[in-house]
This record gives structure tokens, sequence and C-alpha cells, in this order.
């Protein structure tokens, strides 16, 4: 992804990047080599940011302040925005279910799953 | 022949409430298609009237009522030296009585093609003139009536959304049916329907699915905004925040926003999903703008109109296009129903902002005040030569309930609401305006009326 186009989808999500979501996006760069180049960093970085949103909201724990839990909304749309125009139906699908059971595990004060394997196996439904 | 009641409690003394849309939803419910509704005061303290809901000719009438028939002025029935069976709890309201002769106790109204039929100005009121107190009026509706109402559009939609709940772990069904049930206008699966049936491919099952997804998306949306804004009531009812704690909210709202993403791409359609994806963020977006405003409260018309464009307009626009998208709809019906779909939504906002200054509407007055939710009447008044000052001296300091109560008193003594009415029309006209270049297949009628109905309103 340029340099440009990275800017543009972190925009008012820069604070973000130092923390946490530059190193979630390289760790899912390694998920997304099965789809063409020019999606890749797209993915990647769609992945990143729904992992940041579900961080940010203190899905299980503590609610999250209302201007935190506004930033982890703008991921998660942001995230989704991006495997909407980019990733397969497969993979979309696999994603949604993926924050559905996360967020479904916290509204039943269950334990829930890990976030990134869970996002990583979302990026592998189209395989 | 269909009976029904409409319930509701008043607040006040006096106290005109509209309870126009409450007929319509009855009327809905009823699947009356052309004939009569018949309503009744169950009450001798509580009349009925058609009239324009304009908060200041509602002061009108109060006045005029009170002129003719002033509290205390020595009535025989006040005497209870001289009244036999007194109740322990008699109120001494001779002159409540004496206002109700004066108006009426009941109504006929006139439905045709499934919709109540009234001028553009009329709204039904109830006329509270002894409350607060828990109020009834009985309804019948007769004529004919549709033969499978169970399949008109809205209630495929409810049907769908029923659905969907009803597959969901209780845990997060359950806020979300409470606050699905709880009512709300359903404008945006309305939207998406009627834009559904424009294109060559009308498919209502699939409609009302995409409907039923654009409208748990934004019931997920408002869970989260009631968090922030720690609303403690939406339609009526606890929000799910007050409810449940913001933890369950939190979930809830997220668990809605993946399934309703999920919903809409499992339609298959990819220009629908972007379109509702961006809509999306543009509303989460302009949420984080809305919040970041109120440290400089009540702000300006320029910072207003981003934020509704994206909080609210946003989904309207995308209602509109998605549904036109999804009915293979030539690219300049769905660039025009965009575009009607985002001059709707501002005026909507506009509309539902002026509730909040309506004594009318049965909501609390003064409660965006209160949360200082932006609104543009408060933004007019603030500008206003003669209430501004003390506008912006009140909104400087704490707000209780003296200082709402002021501020709202403020704002509608001065040109703010007609003001904002005025802008509202003007963009529903621009709105319609955008129809009128392409072709809709017979359904320009309908969204023009929706858009006016969206605006003439007060709940």
């Amino acid at each position: 992804m340029s340099v440009q186009v990275l800017d543009r989808e972190l925009n008012r999500l820069e604070g973000l990047w130092t923390d946490g979501l530059s190193d979630a996006y390289r760790v899912y760069l390694d998920s997304v080599g099965h789809f063409t180049p020019n999606v890749q960093p797209k993915l990647a970085l769609a992945a990143a940011l729904i992992e940041m949103g579900v961080r940010l909201q203190g899905l299980g724990g503590r609610a999250a302040a209302p201007t935190t839990l506004l930033m982890g909304d703008l991921c998660l749309a942001r995230g989704s925005r991006l495997l909407a125009d980019n990733a397969p139906l497969a993979v979309q699908v696999a994603f949604a279910r993926a924050v559905e059971s996360i967020s479904s595990a916290a509204a039943s004060e269950q334990p829930a799953p890990a976030t990134r394997p869970l996002l990583q196996s979302a990026l592998g439904a189209s395989r | 022949m269909i009976a029904a009641r409409v319930e509701f409690a008043t607040e006040r003394a006096t106290e005109f409430v509209d309870i126009t849309d409450r007929i319509r939803d009855e009327i809905r419910r009823s699947g009356l298609r052309d004939g009569r509704v018949y309503l009744q005061s169950m009450h001798t303290t509580l009349g009925i009237a058609v009239n324009e809901n304009e908060p200041l000719l509602l002061r009108d009438f109060q006045g005029l009522l009170e002129r003719i028939a002033p509290a205390g002025a020595g009535y025989q029935h006040d005497d209870f030296t001289r009244r036999t069976d007194i109740q322990l709890d008699e109120p001494v309201n001779g002159h409540a009585h004496c206002r109700q002769l004066l108006l009426s106790a009941f109504a006929t109204l006139l439905v045709a093609d499934g919709e109540l039929l009234l001028g553009r100005w009329q709204s039904v009121f109830a006329v509270e003139l002894d409350g607060p107190r828990q109020r009834r009026i009985a309804i019948q509706l007769d004529g004919e009536f549709a033969r499978e109402s169970r399949h008109a559009p809205e209630s495929l939609v409810e049907v769908e959304l029923a659905r969907q709940l009803m597959v969901d772990p209780e845990a997060v069904a359950a806020p979300m049916r409470r606050l699905v049930e709880a009512g709300g206008k359903r404008l945006r699966p309305k939207l998406v329907q009627l834009t559904a049936a424009i294109g060559p491919r009308n498919d209502p099952l699939r409609a009302a699915e995409l409907a039923a997804a654009v409208e748990l998306l934004h019931n997920a949306t408002l869970i989260h905004d009631d968090y922030v804004d720690e609303s403690p009531y939406r339609r009526g009812r606890p929000t799910v925040a007050a409810a449940e704690g913001p933890e369950r909210a939190i979930a809830v709202g997220d668990y809605y926003f993946a399934k309703a993403t999920r919903l809409i791409a499992e339609i298959g359609n990819p220009g629908v999903t972007s379109a509702v994806a961006e809509a999306l963020e543009a509303v989460c977006a302009s949420q984080i703008d809305d919040v970041a405003l109120r440290g400089a409260y009540p702000g300006d018309r320029e910072s207003y109109m981003r934020v509704v464009r994206g909080k609210t307009a946003s989904l309207f626009a995308a209602a509109c296009a998605s549904g036109a998208l999804l009915s293979d709809a030539p690219p300049e019906v769905v660039g025009a129903l965009r575009r009607y779909g985002d001059l709707l939504g501002v005026a909507f906002q506009m509309a539902d902002d002026m509730v909040d200054f309506s004594p009318s509407s049965g909501k609390p007055m003064g409660l965006d005040v209160r949360q200082r939710v932006l609104s543009l009447p408060l933004i007019y008044a603030a500008e206003d030569r003669v209430v501004g000052p003390e506008v912006r001296q009140l909104l400087a300091g704490t707000l209780g309930d003296k200082e709402v109560g002021r501020v709202t008193d403020l704002v509608t003594s001065s040109e703010a609401l007609p003001r904002v009415r005025k802008e509202a029309l003007e963009l529903i006209d621009a709105a319609v305006h955008e129809l009128e270049s392409v072709e809709l297949d017979g359904l320009r009628p309908t969204l023009i009326g929706l858009a006016r109905a969206a605006v003439d309103r007060s709940s």
C-alpha cells in the first residue's frame, strides 16, 4: 500500500498507528499472501483496524470511555469498509462472524475467543 | 371493524399531546386501506382537536382556554360543601370540565389508500386539561381492509427483524428486541423498500432483508450513541446502557454492527455493500466530531451541517442508493436518489431538533439542551440579537432544570424555530427537485409524501 493510501486510510486514527496498529498490520501482512498484491495491504490494514476496534471497545472487560468507544467504532467501520471494497464475500462474512462471536461472548459474560487467531482464520476463509 | 386504544401519560396541567403518529401506527397495524378512524376520549377532562403543531400556536390555544375558563374562578363543581358522593382524592377541576366543553371528545378521520387523510399542517391532538394523568383514547377503524396486510412491505421488514432476532443469542437479542419493538419510524427501511422497487429487478423479499439489516445497523449505532450521550431513555424506554450497563450496551451494539454488515454482504451485491459501509464510516466519524464540538457548544451552522450530513444523512442516502442498486436501477437514478436521501436526512434531523422544543411531542422538552446535543434551533437562538447573549451565558454554565427551562423558553420565543422549519422545508423542496429528472416507475408521489411527512411531525 502506498504511503498516500495508507495515510488516507489512517485519517483521524493516526495516533493509533504507534499504539499497536502498525504492529498488528505487519502481523496480518503475513496472512494475506494468497490475495492479489494490490489488495494485500488493504486487507491486512482492515484486519488490524478491526483488532484495534475490538481492543478499544474493551469487549469482555471494563466498558471503554465514550470517546474511546467512538474511536473503536470508527476502526470497526473503516475496517469493514476496506473489506467491503476489497475482500471476497467469504472473507467479509468470516470477519463479521468473528466480531459477532467476540461480542456475544462479552454480552453473555463468557470468556471471549482470542481476536487475532480468529481474524487470521477469517483472512483464510476464501482459500 | 377493528378496535384499539391509545394510552399515554401527560406531564403538565394543560398539554397538547400529538397522537398523529400513534393513529397512523394503528392504521398500519390494522391494514385499513380506505375508511374511517373514530376517536373518543375516555375522560371528561381530555379533549380531542385537529390543528397545527406549532409551539407558539399551542401556547395561544392554552392562553385562550385559560382566559375563557380560568382556574379557581368559583366553579360550583369545586364547592365540595354542596356536592354529594365526593371521592377522597376529588380534584378541584371545574375549569378543566368547562374547558373540555369548548373542545370535542370525539373525532372522525378519513383514511385513503392506507394513509391518514390530513392536510399538510394538520395534526391530531389529545388535549390534557387536568394533568398530569394517565389517559386513554378509544379508537375504532372501519372500512376496507387489505386482505393480506401481513404481506405489506412494512410487515415483511417486521417479520425479517423478528426472524433475525430469533436466531441470535439471548444476551444480545433481548436488548435489541426491546429497542426494535419500542417503535421508531422505520424511515430508513421504508426508503430501502421504496427504492428497491424502482429498477427492473424488483424482489420484495431481498429488499426486506436489506431494509431489516439497515434498521439493525441504525439501532446498533443508537445503542452506542445513547451510552456516549448518557441518555436515560430511548423511545420511551430505558436505553440499553441504562438498563443493562455500558459493557453490555457496547457488546450488543458491536454484535449488530457486525451482523448487519454480514447480512448486507450476504445479499451478494458489492455496490450495496460498499454504499452501506461508506455510510457507516461517515456515521462513526461524524459522531466523533459531534462529541468534539460539545466543547464549543452550541457551535455554528457550518459545523452542524458537517456533522448531520455524516451522522444522519449518510445512512438516509445509503438507504436510498442501496435499494436502487439492489433493483439494478440506472446510475443516474441511483445518483438522484442518493442526493434525495442526503437532503431528506438533513431536513429530518432539523425537524427532530425542533421536537426538543415542542411541548406536545410526547418527549421531555429540553433533553437535547440538557445533554448538550448539537441542535440547529439552539445555534440560531444563540446567534439571535435579542435572546442570544442570555442563551450563550446559560449554556456556558451548569444546566439544571431552571436553566434548561429558561433556554427552551428563549428558543421558542425567538425566530429560531421558524427559521429552522423554513430551512428544513427548503431542503425537502430540493430533495423533491432531485426526483424530477429521473424515471421512478410511479413512485415519485410516494417518495415526495414520505419526504414531506418526515418534517411535518412532532415526535
